[in-house]
């Protein structure tokens, strides 16, 4: 079984890393989580699980004749974690379009597919991972920019044959008020509210020591909003080979 | 609202409201912004947000739109940019009319929050506030500020992001105008195949 999941927000600052990994982390609990840095030019990934120091990252798996996407692959904290570089040339030099190539492999030996994806819908290479995957994580802040992004994110899913498997309110800071706007916000998004998570001094600790939330304050009530999160996530069960197929013949075209 | 016109200190467009509050509290401005939508299909046709400040600090803001008032009002503001803004200076004493109605006035560092979504703006402004614009209330350990209210203390005036959630008409041209973005870029990148 296999289902891939875009964790998107189209607006900056959401905490959209922080919550891919800590959501990795709780679902890996359960299933086999591959979680893959999709924001390949801005990618952060590493320095949020401790890889900054790594040699191989998905930008040299991407370039024409590139390196085996195995060797992109890294096991931390109980998850595989691929990682993106972040040097200007090396995503220069990477083609997006041998993402799905990338996705179909990983497809074939895992169950749970996180693509964290760019802060932006401007580009394709941008728009790839929500194209890509199943269902996607919509990653909100309770302000007007960032339901208003969220609610792009979610019609340019839809539009691409993407399902909304919820969302998921971060940095909240008036425990009465979400109260009142997540319902009125579930109205318009195809998916329940998976969780609201506090902001937290403790999240920011965690990413400036270089480690997931979940490992780094793992009894924080952050860590356990997204605990619930993944429990109320209902991870389909897919074909891995199906998937594998799909992803494969994904038409992404040649131009930028 | 009625101000006088005041002195145009700046005028351009702007994709982001965030770039007109770092401007105004870097300038300590006292004064008012307008905000006029570029994309008049989400407000309107004469659609155009009042934010005035002093020294930098947001403290009315108003639709001549909508015509409402207070945080209700930032939601109406809070469209899709780019804006082409106008900044104004003001005498102090030009805006005390406006600034005494209590149910025109928003929290000092509510407009950084709810139309730029910056949290770090939104401290540097309640650091700017005066103690008399901060109502402080014990939230989690972090310190907030409340809504000004009259004497009769009515808070429970619905914030900007539940008024922007409760404008269905204007969160479907959202949705509807994201959709056909999506569409006619599905077309430009070739995404129209995949399923």
């Amino acid at each position: 079984m296999v289902e891939a999941f875009a964790v998107a927000s189209g607006k900056g600052g959401t905490g959209k890393t922080t919550s891919t990994l800590a959501l990795g982390m709780a679902l890996a609990e359960e299933y086999d989580v591959t979680v893959v840095d999709a924001d390949m030019g801005m990618a952060n990934l590493l320095f949020h699980a401790g890889l900054a120091d790594v040699e191989t990252t998905l930008h040299d798996v991407l370039v024409e004749g590139g390196a085996p996407v195995d060797d992109a692959v890294y096991e931390r904290h109980g998850l595989r974690v691929v990682p993106c570089g972040t040097n200007l040339a090396d995503f220069e030099a990477a083609d997006p379009r041998r993402l799905r190539d990338v996705v179909a492999a990983l497809a074939a030996d895992t169950d749970v597919i996180l693509l964290d994806s760019a802060a932006t819908l401007s580009s394709r290479a941008a728009v790839l991972p929500v194209v890509l995957a199943d269902r996607v994580v919509v990653v909100l802040e309770p302000t007007i920019p960032a339901l208003s992004d969220g609610l792009k994110v979610q019609e340019y899913a839809s539009s691409y044959g993407t399902d909304t498997a919820g969302i998921l309110f971060n940095k909240v800071r008036d425990a009465d008020a979400i109260e009142r706007i997540a319902p009125k916000a579930e109205r318009y998004f195809e998916g329940p509210t998976l969780t609201t998570v506090p902001a937290s001094e403790r999240v920011r600790a965690a990413r400036r020591n270089g480690r997931p939330l979940l490992a780094h304050a793992p009894e924080s009530d952050a860590a356990r909003a997204y605990r619930e999160a993944a429990a109320s996530l209902t991870v389909r069960d897919g074909d891995s080979e199906a998937v594998a197929d799909r992803f494969r013949s994904a038409v992404v075209p040649e131009s930028p | 609202m009625k101000l006088p016109e005041g002195r145009l200190l700046r005028s351009r467009v702007v994709s982001d409201p965030r770039t007109v509050l770092v401007d105004a509290l870097d300038r300590e401005l006292t004064g008012y912004a307008v905000f006029e939508p570029q994309d008049a299909l989400l407000l309107g046709a004469d659609g155009r947000g009042v934010v005035t400040f002093r020294a930098g600090v947001p403290v009315v803001a108003y639709h001549t739109g909508s015509e409402r008032a207070g945080p209700p009002a930032l939601a109406d503001l809070a469209a899709e940019g780019p804006y082409r803004l106008r900044l104004f200076a003001l005498a102090p004493a030009d805006l005390t009319a406006v600034h005494d109605e209590d149910e025109f006035r928003v929290p000092p560092g509510m407009p950084a929050e709810r139309l730029a979504g910056d949290q770090a703006l939104a401290e540097r402004t309640r650091e700017a506030a005066p103690a008399e614009r901060l109502a402080v209330v014990s939230n989690g350990g972090a310190e907030h500020a409340e809504p000004v209210v009259g004497e009769d203390g009515d808070d429970r005036q619905p914030g900007a992001v539940e008024a922007f959630l409760d404008d269905a008409e204007k969160i479907e041209a959202i949705r509807e105008q994201a959709r056909d973005e999506a569409q006619q870029r599905a077309d430009e990148w070739g995404f129209d195949d995949v399923g």
